[in-house]
């Protein structure tokens, strides 16, 4: 037994894949059960073209989101929308809103009450409008270029760390990214008013509505396609009143994103290999927190 | 020109057919018992670094050098330990001031490391270079310029990598460049074999599986110094995700509520060391679970001794060692059946489970049911078995068989070297390597021109056949503590 693979005759008794014994084979012995536990490819899905567009989306309309905010804002610092009107339009989504998740969760058990959600509401609302003044001359300070740029960075780090696996909750770090960066351009806008508007549009447009879309995604799977498109398109129109360019831009892009992606996505499938084996660091396919909670 | 330059150092290499120790030695025969090598052992791991990796380099080398090699060890310096030690029988090692970057592993660039090597490689008159442990920067190293200097090279790999995420990608990119040309890989279990061969694209054939061992002399059973009014369950480990310690923390509230008079006793340290005392914190069992901390290596087996049954809970493993230390304990071993522990101990000697809770609480209890009612085979017994199992100096003997082979292999000149990495490595990995080894090869051409090789004063043998301890060490044979010889 040794490192020598001189022709010696194969011996009668079978070669085992144990240690403990002295076996009358090389230690290079190659048998033809070597590699015999290799498994490729076993966890590979399978993708469709039109099921993965479906999904993207939700990426599409979080971007267009993003746009129609930048919107808005422009609108109101060049002063085409007035703050108070802006408000109650926004009061009135978010009691739609807040209607529309209570009619699609009916069978779902609350998790927390009308009374807590009506708090909350308040808390946030007041705490807002308090510091509203303060929040204004935020960035007196700061120039307009970098002002600009660290709102830039911030929703760009929303889009790139939005959970998109699981939108409701939204994710801490994309929440707190475009929070900031709203309120960067919040404190932009002319008067304590708009910037009470502003920090409000923010929270409806990147806290609330991923959970409501999250919730027409299950109760009424018909709804997301056509809420997702009609977001797109507020948001290329949008763009486009205020940047012609630019909504071409956005468009071309959203179009990439949800046509091309895929196809790559699709396509590149084949080049997969995965390699599994006994080699393989085990998985453990528990819940172990039980044993702690 | 690199390979041919040994010529003028005093002592040159005898070709292999001529062995001036055992002038009957047949040439290329495949018992070449006279002929004695010169090895160098590299890695970052040895120590005063406690592990694995190091026991293993230190008692490899203790059987080499009883068998009448030389072998000499470098690494890296650690802390204010810097310069030549010798150990028992005359191990000398190098402790070379390399700069230390995470974990006990160098930082590497390629290059810089070439002229100290070259030198330990030169004044000690190297054939061989084993190389060990992937994770060590030092060992690839040293393969690059073993190779590059014209010396045989031999890698031992000790663990099982994964395949999927980024870091593995690369890191088997690398092992593949390091390996393409090395002569010969060594691995601990026929799964690390294959796994080992798949990251680096090896034909299978140049892979030998060669067992780690244990020292049986150090974990022998002490069946008094354990309580048979409890049983005990020994888990020692370091607290890691990589060691199932989840497993443990859902193991110990289950059986403790089922067995009254049963407890556990943790040796270890590691992040995962909160999540058993919260558990332990949880369920009031603070009598029956002892968290030990870090343990020496010397009162592991005082630790093993007073236990009925040793867990091991890996997700992975190439070789437990530590299940044969156990075993040679005389415990009951329950273990997960990952990696390459299936290959290690027979079937009576170990019950395997599939990692979950469930599963290795089943085994639990069928070894503690057998326990109870005195099913066992006594740990005298058990020891007997296990003695005989893994011996370092069947280790020893396996890679002297290694060594013998690769010595009469050429070593690849520049032009075939630089054909094989960008053949076999890919294009973009096999290029930037060839690059590099083309400026190592200038390196050493300039290393030689400033400090030519006969001008570099050849050491003194501490070990192997021209070594002057020998001579003392031959007169009185030291009578073997391991009487297991196989």
């Amino acid at each position: 037994m040794g490192a020598d693979s001189g022709p010696g005759a194969p011996a009668p008794v079978p070669w085992r894949k144990v240690l403990y014994e002295r076996q009358p084979f090389p230690d290079n012995y190659v048998d033809r059960r070597f590699l015999e536990e290799l498994r490729r490819n076993i966890r590979v899905r399978q993708y469709r073209y039109w099921a993965v567009v479906r999904e993207t989306g939700l990426i599409a309309q979080q971007v267009s989101c993003v746009a129609l905010f930048l919107t808005l804002w422009s609108c109101m610092e060049r002063g085409a929308l007035v703050p108070s009107a802006v408000l109650w339009v926004c009061l009135a989504c978010a009691l739609l809103g807040y209607g529309l998740y209570e009619i699609l969760g009916g069978s779902c058990v609350r998790e927390r009450t009308r009374l807590a959600d009506l708090q909350s509401a308040t808390i946030f609302l007041a705490f807002t409008f308090g510091f509203s003044p303060v929040l204004k001359t935020l960035t007196e300070s700061v120039s307009t270029d970098t002002v600009y740029a660290m709102s830039a960075v911030m929703l760009l780090a929303h889009l790139v760390s939005f959970p998109y696996a699981q939108p409701s909750p939204p994710g801490s770090l994309s929440l707190n990214a475009a929070l900031f960066g709203s309120v960067c351009l919040a404190s932009r806008l002319p008067g304590a008013l708009h910037t009470f508007t502003m920090l409000s549009c923010a929270l409806l447009v990147f806290a609330l509505w991923p959970c409501l879309l999250h919730r027409m995604r299950e109760k009424a799977e018909w709804s997301f396609p056509w809420a997702a498109v009609l977001v797109c398109l507020a948001g290329v129109g949008g763009l486009g009143s205020l940047w012609p360019e630019g909504a071409l831009l956005l468009a071309l892009a959203l179009l990439t994103l949800t046509l091309v992606c895929p196809l790559l996505l699709v396509h590149l499938q084949r080049h997969k290999d995965n390699i599994h084996g006994p080699w393989d660091e085990a998985e453990i396919r528990e819940d172990l927190s039980r044993f702690l909670n | 020109m690199g390979h041919r330059k040994r010529g003028h150092t005093h002592a040159p290499k005898p070709p292999p057919s001529l062995d001036t120790h055992s002038s009957n030695s047949l040439r290329l025969s495949d018992h070449e018992q006279g002929l004695k090598h010169r090895i160098c052992m590299v890695s970052d791991f040895f120590y005063p670094n406690m592990g694995g990796v190091e026991s293993h380099i230190y008692q490899l080398s203790q059987c080499l050098i009883e068998k009448g090699h030389k072998v000499v060890i470098a690494t890296h310096a650690y802390g204010d330990r810097r310069g030549i030690r010798y150990l028992i029988n005359g191990l000398k090692v190098y402790y070379l001031p390399l700069q230390v970057m995470y974990n006990q592993s160098t930082a590497t660039t390629c290059f810089h490391s070439l002229p100290l090597l070259r030198c330990v490689f030169v004044r000690e008159r190297i054939s061989i270079v084993h190389a060990h442990s992937s994770f060590s920067a030092m060992a690839h190293d040293a393969l690059f310029h073993a190779k590059t200097m014209g010396l045989n090279t031999v890698f031992t790999d000790h663990s099982l990598f994964g395949f999927a995420d980024l870091s593995s990608v690369l890191t088997n990119k690398l092992l593949t460049v390091s390996l393409c040309d090395t002569n010969h890989i060594v691995c601990v279990s026929y799964t690390s074999k294959e796994n080992t061969v798949l990251r680096a694209a090896l034909d299978p054939e140049i892979v030998s599986v060669i067992p780690n061992a244990v020292d049986p002399t150090d974990f022998t059973p002490d069946p008094c110094r354990r309580d048979n009014n409890k049983i005990t369950i020994v888990v020692i480990s370091r607290l890691v995700y990589r060691k199932g310690i989840d497993l443990l923390s859902g193991i110990i509230p289950e059986l403790c509520a089922k067995h009254p008079d049963l407890c556990f006793l943790i040796g270890g340290e590691g992040p995962k060391r909160i999540i058993l005392e919260e558990v332990r914190e949880k369920y009031q069992l603070h009598d029956r679970v002892r968290l030990l901390g870090a343990l020496d290596h010397k009162d592991v087996r005082d630790v093993l001794v007073q236990g009925h049954i040793f867990l091991n809970t890996s997700l992975t493993e190439a070789f437990c060692m530590a299940i044969v230390e156990g075993a040679s304990c005389g415990l009951q071993v329950v273990s997960t059946r990952v990696g390459g522990i299936p290959e290690v101990l027979p079937d009576e000697l170990v019950t395997l489970c599939e990692p979950s809770v469930h599963s290795i609480c089943d085994g639990l209890e069928t070894v503690i049911a057998r326990i109870r009612t005195g099913n066992v085979a006594s740990p005298a017994n058990i020891h007997r078995k296990v003695r005989t199992l893994y011996t370092w100096r069947n280790v020893a003997e396996r890679t002297e068989k290694v060594y013998n082979r690769v010595c009469r292999e050429p070593v690849l000149p520049l032009s075939a070297r630089l054909h094989r990495l960008r053949s076999h490595c890919g294009a973009v990995a096999g290029s930037i390597f060839s690059f590099v080894a083309v400026i190592n090869f200038i390196f050493l051409l300039f290393l030689q021109w400033l400090r030519p090789d006969h001008l570099i004063d050849v050491a003194i043998d501490s070990s192997g056949p021209q070594s002057r301890m020998g001579q003392h060490l031959s007169k009185k044979k030291s009578k073997a503590p391991n009487p297991a010889v196989s």
